[in-house]
């Protein structure tokens, strides 16, 4: 029984892709009823449970978006200034990515890991960069099957890419790893630089994994020790992964 | 027997399918309740010791799990298959729970 049991297990690993993608294949239709019909029953619920704090959580964000307004004025001037700069000295605006647009069928139990509508079918290829629709980093592309991939989020354990903290004197530079469990950590940021509660943290050029100034997160809790050379930072990730359910895939940048 | 795996099979496919795409919009503390997990050791808790049903129930609900993960076929099947053993030999011989009916 044993042996049969090590035979059996050995073989299905051999053909994993073929039965994986048969199995993905197979449960797609459902699995996307599913998960929709999910995510509408946890908002309702949410919506019930979370009615005390929701009068405090919108005064907040009034406030926030107040002064998210005033910064984008702000920045639709640069954008102009730019632009007629860009005009000046003979340089093309900057085009945008090439994007796919996939949906969430499921996620691992265990790992930071879901699985996505879309494979190698339609020009999905591991690596590449996979993001919500407000430019959100959400992870890449692991594992590419016929008509489906796996989205390493980037909160997984594995994951780790060099991001940066844009300040207005300068920026400054760490790796974000992730933790397991959607908790993300904001690495290797020397002990001398100041950060604080609430920066933004976004992707940075220099690991040319992903493309620069996507959002990671916010900074959530420092942690500061006067032994060591770095500091560490825990990063509250943008996103929700069981409140989206679509998602892009950048295939250029 | 053959009629009560087909069942056990059409149960654990939905079952995970529920569990991956449906419950992960529920955590309790960031976690998703493994019910697969729960209903393996609740089978093997109440079988009978001679019977097996349990052990092939834990076979079938790891390979779904597995086909459903990311990690290697056979990781959740040695898991369950290990924890029905432990139940149904050990655990079941040394430990007494009288208010449990057998089914």
């Amino acid at each position: 029984m044993v042996v049969l049991i090590i035979l059996f297990v050995c073989l299905m690993n051999f053909f994993q892709k073929e039965i994986r993608g048969f199995f993905y294949w197979f449960s797609a239709p459902i699995q996307k009823v599913l998960w929709r019909a999910g995510d509408s029953t946890s908002d309702f619920f949410q919506g019930i449970v979370r009615v005390k704090t929701l009068k405090q959580e919108l005064d907040e964000l009034k406030l926030e978006n107040q002064e998210l307004l005033s910064q984008v004025v702000g920045l639709k001037n640069l954008k102009k200034e730019n632009e007629t700069l860009r005009q000046a000295l003979g340089l093309g605006l900057q085009e945008d990515f090439k994007l796919v647009l996939v949906e969430i069928i499921s996620k691992d139990i265990s790992q930071d890991f879901i699985l996505i509508d879309k494979g190698a079918k339609d020009g999905i290829a591991e690596d590449m960069p996979v993001i919500t629709q407000q430019r959100v980093l959400i992870g890449k592309i692991s594992e590419v099957y016929e008509g489906f991939s796996k989205v390493m989020l980037i909160s997984h354990k594995e994951s780790s890419f060099d991001a940066k903290i844009q300040k207005e004197e300068k920026d400054i530079s760490g790796v974000v790893r992730g933790q397991g469990n959607f908790r993300i950590l904001f690495d290797l940021i020397p002990r001398e630089e100041n950060l604080s509660q609430g920066d933004i943290v976004v992707t940075s050029v220099l690991g040319g994994i992903f493309p620069e100034g996507l959002l990671v997160g916010r900074i959530k809790q420092i942690k500061k020790n006067d032994v060591e050379p770095f500091q560490q930072a825990e990063i509250e990730a943008f996103f929700n992964i069981s409140q989206i359910e679509t998602l892009f895939i950048i295939l250029g940048f | 027997m053959f009629k009560k795996i087909l069942i056990s099979i059409i149960v654990f496919y939905f079952l995970v399918l529920i569990q991956t795409s449906f419950l992960v919009h529920f955590t309790i503390f960031d976690a998703v309740p493994n019910i697969v997990l729960i209903l393996v050791v609740v089978w093997n808790l109440l079988e009978k010791r001679k019977n097996h049903l349990g052990i092939v129930n834990a076979l079938i609900g790891g390979f779904f799990l597995d086909i459903f993960s990311n990690r290697f076929i056979g990781f959740y099947v040695l898991i369950l298959v290990g924890l029905a053993i432990f139940i149904k030999l050990i655990f079941k011989r040394y430990v007494r729970i009288p208010f449990i009916n057998k089914i």
